[in-house]
């Protein structure tokens, strides 16, 4: 039975106790501290260390009254896709679906060779650069990075390389049957957790609710998506277009080039063997 | 267009000089594999001459490529985490075995050429069955096309839109680049018979690959852009497009035509090597670096060509 996430934005009131939910929980360190200028959203993404990420969706519009903003805010969330380009590319193994239908990166395997970030059409997972020096990189089971690395900070990935890292779906949690954090903390049930076939219904029955309000709700992940991923495990109710809460609208699923790839490298190949052949040994 | 403050939807490249040097030796590996075949069980001395330079050369990059892949990961044993699995859907995960294979049938190759010249007991030289030699090229094909099948077989909208360009390019620059260094190793040896042929094979190859990129920036439309336009796209045309296949092309072109005096002929091969070795590496250093650049645009990523 797959587990996953239904977040809903018209219940979302940005008030990032997911994010801090999570970070907590997860022993998760600090990105440090920015102001974007972007809304009220100072995180700007998901990242190795950031597995809840609130956008902030300003909408600006003109009635009698005069300029108006409103928001739209959802928590972002890897989406734990039923085909994962993460976990294809994955060439250690350290990506792998678990029991509860997650898709989960083991830190004492991935070797840190970068070739999930690439690969997820989401731009969820990443590599995280420094985490802490020697006991507290232990504490976090992730690789320890020497101290001469850590001062140069922009060399760490290339140079020592850290592990890859994104939202688990608590799978620690699961396994003693609790709810994930975010989830837990979420005040305004934006963020359900359960089995994706009730939370589907769930769903559905929302869209339905909010749609004879006049409201212009629709599913972004629920059913298959396209471009091979297949549908999402942690799905979303929107009310703008995908791209305002910088969600693709035509992802593609990286495996899916590679066949046309080697037949390309195949050609270009056998093209040069040939006519090597014949300046080498046309001849005899 | 709608956006989320314009920022990235991706996330880029953590990959640096490491990466681009084991992606161009890679394809030097794979351009060797070939000629070690075509130089392969030839009675011309010259021939022979260039069968053991280019087999010892493949092996001694075979050999240092995981160290360079190592000092991306970090620490040697992480290496080993990739041969626990071997995965079809990972191009990373197929082309480290195809390292560990192409490394066994070139240290074949180089051994039986070791037993050869006495080096060490001929008896060695069974131990290394000549069939090798087809499988060593073969495997290095497959190095040559994978390192562009592993960067086109991604989410990033520059290389998902070259997934059939970039492995085709990637297989010709490794030819090209290959044949430039068998060039230069020969003209070392003074092994001058074989460098009009392996001319030939560089120019047929570096043609080939410029009109593989010229097709690849035509259809490629706003997903391309990183690569052709701006800092990145001015250093390609100038190493890559000019310097590494135009002026090369030019120049063997000249050496096929005209009879030059053997040292001025000597100096121009040299020139046409070193050329087109930098255009390989830096055609590799633009790809990764203009991915980095493709996945800041989020427009490119929203809506994503098959």
């Amino acid at each position: 039975m797959a587990t996953g996430f239904f977040t809903d934005a018209t219940l979302c009131i940005g008030c990032k106790a997911c994010e801090v939910a999570c970070k907590q929980w997860n022993e998760l360190p600090s990105d440090g501290f920015e102001f974007t200028g972007n809304s009220y959203d100072n995180t700007s993404q998901l990242s190795g260390t950031t597995w809840r990420h609130v956008d902030f969706v300003e909408r600006e519009s003109f009635d009698e009254s005069g300029l108006k903003t409103s928001w739209s805010m959802v928590s972002d969330v890897c989406k734990h896709c039923t085909n994962a380009g993460c976990l294809e590319a994955c060439p250690t193994g350290a990506i792998v679906r678990n029991e509860f239908g997650s898709v989960f990166v083991q830190p004492d395997i991935c070797n840190g060779c970068g070739y999930c970030v690439v690969s997820c059409p989401f731009g969820v997972i990443d590599l995280i650069e420094a985490v802490g020096r020697g006991d507290d990189a232990k504490k976090y089971g992730l690789a320890t990075l020497h101290d001469d690395r850590l001062n140069d900070r922009k060399t760490a990935v290339q140079a020592t390389g850290g592990v890859a890292g994104k939202c688990s779906l608590c799978f620690d949690r699961q396994r003693v049957g609790m709810v994930p954090a975010c989830a837990k903390a979420c005040p305004t049930e934006s963020i359900q957790f359960g089995e994706i076939e009730e939370l589907h219904e769930r769903a559905k029955r929302r869209v339905e609710t909010l749609q004879e309000r006049g409201v212009e709700a629709r599913l972004y992940g629920a059913d298959d998506i396209g471009g091979g991923i297949g549908a999402l495990n942690a799905f979303f109710l929107l009310t703008e277009s995908p791209e305002a809460y910088n969600l693709p609208v035509e992802p593609v699923l990286p495996s899916t080039r590679q066949t046309m790839g080697y037949a390309a490298a195949a050609a270009a190949a056998l093209t040069l063997a040939t006519i090597g052949w014949a300046i080498f040994r046309g001849d005899s | 267009m709608k956006s989320y403050y314009d920022r990235p939807l991706l996330k880029g490249p953590h990959w640096g000089a490491n990466v681009v040097t084991y992606l161009f030796l890679g394809g030097i590996m794979g351009g060797l594999g070939l000629i070690s075949l075509l130089s392969d069980d030839r009675p011309e001395p010259a021939m022979k001459k260039l069968r053991k330079a280019t087999r010892y050369t493949a092996f001694a990059l075979a050999a240092i490529n995981p160290p360079i892949l190592i000092s991306h990961l970090g620490r040697p044993e992480r290496f080993l985490n990739m041969l626990r699995i071997v995965k079809f859907k990972s191009p990373m995960s197929l082309g480290v075995w195809g390292l560990v294979l192409y490394s066994g049938a070139a240290g074949a190759n180089a051994l039986r050429e070791l037993a050869d010249d006495g080096i060490v007991p001929s008896a060695l030289r069974y131990v290394a069955p000549s069939a090798t030699v087809p499988i060593q090229a073969l495997l290095g094909a497959f190095m040559a096309g994978y390192t562009g099948v592993l960067i086109s077989a991604t989410a990033i909208p520059l290389w998902g839109t070259g997934k059939r360009h970039i492995p085709a390019f990637s297989v010709c620059s490794g030819a090209a680049s290959a044949s430039a260094l068998a060039t230069l190793l020969s003209t070392l040896q003074g092994n001058h018979e074989v460098i009009p042929r392996l001319e030939r094979l560089e120019m047929a190859a570096s043609a080939l690959e410029i009109v593989t990129i010229a097709d690849f920036r035509k259809r490629g439309g706003r997903a391309t852009a990183p690569l052709f336009e701006g800092r990145v796209g001015k250093r390609l045309r100038d190493y890559t497009i000019l310097g590494g296949i135009v002026v090369p092309f030019v120049l063997n072109a000249v050496g096929g035509a005209v009879r030059l005096p053997k040292s001025i002929d000597a100096l121009r091969s040299i020139a046409a090597s070193m050329l087109t070795l930098i255009g390989g590496y830096v055609l590799r250093e633009s790809l990764i670096e203009a991915g980095k650049l493709s996945a800041n645009d989020p427009q490119a990523a929203f809506r994503q060509p098959s």
